[in-house]
């Protein structure tokens, strides 16, 4: 167990070094520097600038730099947010990102499974396909329609929430919903079809057998077995419900990461782009690793011992 | 027993009403983040309205946007133009209570032109004498021309007359910043728990992409009726203006072109539209064929017909130009081309004519490409410039790439025709400068012409301001007759400000400070 969980680790940290070290360069190939915009630098003043922000070392030089700063956990100045450095500006944000991207998790887990459950029990019915119907609409109407027409039902026309920002507990329940609704719809289908398979198993056929009553079967015997799909989504869908926010985050005015992220982009502010891809990495990585040790756990085809 | 008339029950209500408006927070929407909130370092229109309300210069505008005293309650200059000796006011203080004068001025333009302080608009304030070489570290600060005569008298000395000093003031590079607490605190003196300011307001907090809350600084020589304010950073106009009408926002700088038909029929009263000090304009790459030939670039400004694009293809206000230097700038009296009073056809006519004589028929159509970014509703207005050159036989090609690509790019040289934007003040020279041989890659185009440079130059010299613009509008006749930029518009901002708002007044720069403004 622990050589797999160490050889799994360095992996992990080769993995999160390849993607520092790609984003690195590519954010530096990309046209347009962080000081270029409309208006004019005088030759001295970009001069200085460069010289504030070390831009006027060699490349390899501020490679080695950067990794030497992100081994002591410093993320560096931002370049554009001149007030902030890229850690106050991550501890800022990250918790709106958490909480947004958690909540929407426990939503999609919830609903996703409660829906799936119910169509797969009972395959082919009218109520499984009615299920199923709104769950192939949920995910073809991706976040970015669906949000802001929320916003303009719920917050412009009916006025009950807010149309977006921070400030009370009202401003978090659109935004996880929106985050959610495809993941729900992708979770349903997911349970669905895999509740519906493990019902012709042997086992459950000889628990049926045995008289035992259905609660029973389903908690004890039933998802086990369903709910490893679902497990196994469960990385990737973390992961996505974590950078999925960055929609969510522009439509609804959120000051998470995803919206740093952007501005960040588009400004080519580098080291707060690398920030936010450190942690989205470092979060990736995370949550793969702990569903790899989960579904090991889990089903007892995967021997982990070798 | 005398009966009270009801009417005092309605005053003691309003009374209530407006105590509870008093204590609300205004929310104001604005165009995005800001980057920085240290004045030295700003680089944004976003940030100057709020550094507005946070700083004091020397000069300040009022509510209409009338330039007038600030923290000086008056100023002389000199006969040549180069001295100019500004009296302070004697009742200043910082917002920590500790007193303020020429003095901190003077630490602040050092501070501003100081190399380390890598200031990106340092070159606002290189009128003044020394300043340039201050900032390429060829001079010591202590060299600049600036100097406290005593505790209430500064002077500033120009390398050149510069009748529009005033203005220059304010912008926040000519503001004072507080020398105690950056000697203290270094680069964490922006810090909301360390903010020392001279305005009318203090920094309260700053939540990054949240809002920049706002108190009154009661240490302000004026009382303010706003006690509390926020400015929320509402950079996507659909998202501003669902929170306008969500009721989040009290005024907001900007919603979607579509809806401005829709806002006139059912809040006329809450809009408010307002020119801007701005030209937007294509520019023409001039070393590169054949953009070289003036007579090429004649013939595709010839049927460029700005009204048209601004009254019947964006329909959202903007005013149509008619030469480089907006019609906005007063005291002015430019050149306007002579092809804008002729009938189309024989515009048309004599342009085919132009490119003919270059080269380009019917057999050899001329093609170029239009680079463009995105402004809302940049692509509309590309199409139909490109619409009025097919009228030549032109073929266009539009090229879209996001803002610091678009101008990264112009500064390379790397167009052949291009949109480019200014946004400036009310000062001629401010724009003219822009077609200067040694303007730097800011002359996107680098166009050049030695007759232009020297009459601006000329003008540069001159310290009377009829004198002055007069020069200044033959350098842009010259200038137009060869076509370098086909001058387009002036934007119009439209903003929905709540009908409670008092004292909110339209000015050419859009800057509202929240001290003129109350419930």
């Amino acid at each position: 167990m622990s050589r797999y969980l160490i050889t799994r680790a360095l992996v992990s940290m080769l993995t999160f070094w390849v993607i520092i070290s790609l984003v690195f360069f590519m954010v530096r190939a990309a046209p347009g520097g962080p000081f270029d915009g409309e208006r004019r630098l005088p030759p001295e003043v970009e001069a200085n600038l460069l010289a504030a922000y070390n831009l006027d070392q060699p490349l390899a030089r501020q490679y080695l730099d950067y990794l030497a700063m992100l081994a002591a956990g410093d993320l560096g100045p931002s370049f554009k947010q001149k007030d902030f450095s890229v850690n106050e500006l991550i501890s800022a944000g990250l918790p709106v990102s958490l909480g947004v991207g958690l909540a929407a998790l426990a939503i999609a887990l919830t609903f996703g499974i409660g829906i799936g459950l119910f169509a797969g029990l009972s395959p082919g019915t009218r109520t499984d396909q009615l299920l199923m119907g709104a769950a192939n609409l949920g995910l073809a109407l991706p976040s970015i329609v669906l949000a802001p027409l929320a916003v303009l039902l719920f917050a412009v026309w009916l006025g009950w929430l807010p149309a977006g920002g921070v400030g009370s507990p009202a401003h978090f329940v659109l935004p996880p919903i929106a985050l959610a609704l495809p993941f729900v719809a992708a979770i349903a289908r997911l349970t669905r079809g895999s509740v519906a398979e493990t019902l012709l198993e042997p086992h459950i056929m000889t628990a049926h057998a045995k008289g035992l009553p259905q609660r029973r079967i389903v908690i004890r015997h039933l998802l086990p077995t369903a709910l490893l799909p679902v497990l196994s989504f469960l990385g990737p869908a973390a992961a996505a419900l974590l950078t999925g926010s960055v929609v969510i985050e522009q439509v609804f005015e959120l000051p998470g990461i995803g919206r740093y992220f952007v501005q960040a982009a588009l400004n080519r502010d580098y080291t707060l782009v690398m920030g936010v891809v450190v942690v989205y990495a470092a979060f990736i990585l995370l949550f793969n690793l702990l569903v790899d040790l989960c579904y090991a756990r889990l089903d007892p085809r995967i021997r982990i011992d070798g | 027993m005398q009966i009270r008339p009801p009417i005092n029950l309605t005053i003691l209500l309003a009374a209530l009403i407006g105590a509870a408006a008093q204590a609300e927070t205004l929310l104001l929407g604005n165009a995005g983040e800001p980057q920085t909130l240290d004045p030295h370092r700003y680089n944004l229109r976003l940030e100057e309205t709020i550094l507005t309300d946070l700083f004091l210069g020397l000069t300040a505008m009022d509510a209409e946007g009338n330039i007038g005293p600030g923290a000086a309650e008056s100023w002389q200059v000199s006969e040549d133009g180069l001295t100019w000796t500004f009296s302070m006011r004697r009742d200043l203080l910082w917002s920590d209570g500790r007193p303020l004068n020429a003095h901190d001025f003077v630490y602040a333009f050092r501070r501003l032109l100081d190399p380390a302080t890598a200031a990106s608009l340092a070159y606002f304030m290189y009128p003044l004498k020394n300043a340039q070489a201050v900032n390429a570290s060829a001079l010591p600060p202590d060299a600049l021309g600036v100097e406290a005569e005593d505790d209430h008298t500064l002077l500033l000395t120009l390398e050149e007359p510069y009748p529009h000093l005033p203005e220059r003031l304010l912008y926040p590079t000519g503001f004072a910043v507080p020398g105690h607490v950056i000697e203290d605190k270094g680069d964490e003196w922006v810090k909301a728990q360390n903010w020392v300011s001279n305005g009318a307001y203090v920094l309260e907090e700053w939540r990054p992409q949240a809002h920049v809350a706002l108190s009154a600084n009661p240490h302000f020589h004026e009382p303010v009726a706003i006690q509390k304010a926020r400015y929320l950073p509402l950079a996507n106009e659909q998202n501003a203006y669902n929170r306008y009408r969500a009721g989040e926002a009290h005024a907001i700088g900007g919603f979607p072109a579509n809806e401005l038909e829709h806002v006139r029929e059912t809040m006329p009263e809450q809009l408010r539209v307002s020119p801007l000090l701005s030209m937007i304009y294509l520019v023409f790459n001039t070393e590169r064929p054949p953009f070289d030939d003036p007579r090429v670039r004649e013939a595709l400004a010839l049927v460029v017909q700005p009204d048209v694009l601004t009254d019947k293809v964006q329909r959202t206000g903007n005013f149509a130009a008619r030469s480089f230097v907006p019609g906005l700038v007063s005291d002015y009296d430019g050149p306007v081309p002579g092809h804008h009073d002729q009938p189309m056809p024989e515009r048309v006519a004599r342009a085919r004519t132009l490119l003919e004589s270059a080269g380009y028929d019917a057999d050899n159509p001329l093609e170029v490409t239009l680079r463009y970014y995105d402004d809302g509703d940049g692509k509309r207005t590309n199409l139909a410039i490109a619409s009025f050159w097919r009228q030549l036989g032109v073929t266009t090609r539009l090229h879209h790439t996001e803002l610091k690509v678009h101008f990264s790019d112009l500064r390379q040289g790397d167009f052949e025709i291009a949109q480019a934007g200014w946004i400036g003040e009310n000062n001629p020279g401010h724009y003219l400068d822009l077609l200067v041989t040694d303007a730097g890659n800011v002359n996107y185009g680098r166009y050049s012409n030695p007759e232009y440079d020297a009459l601006l130059n000329e003008a540069r010299k001159q310290a009377d301001i009829g004198i002055r613009h007069q020069t200044m509008a033959e350098a842009e006749a010259v200038a137009l007759a060869e076509h370098p930029v086909i001058p387009l518009y002036s934007i119009a901002v439209k903003r929905l400000v709540h009908p409670g708002l008092r004292g909110w007044h339209e000015n050419h720069r859009d800057v509202h400070a929240i001290r003129y403004l109350a419930w």
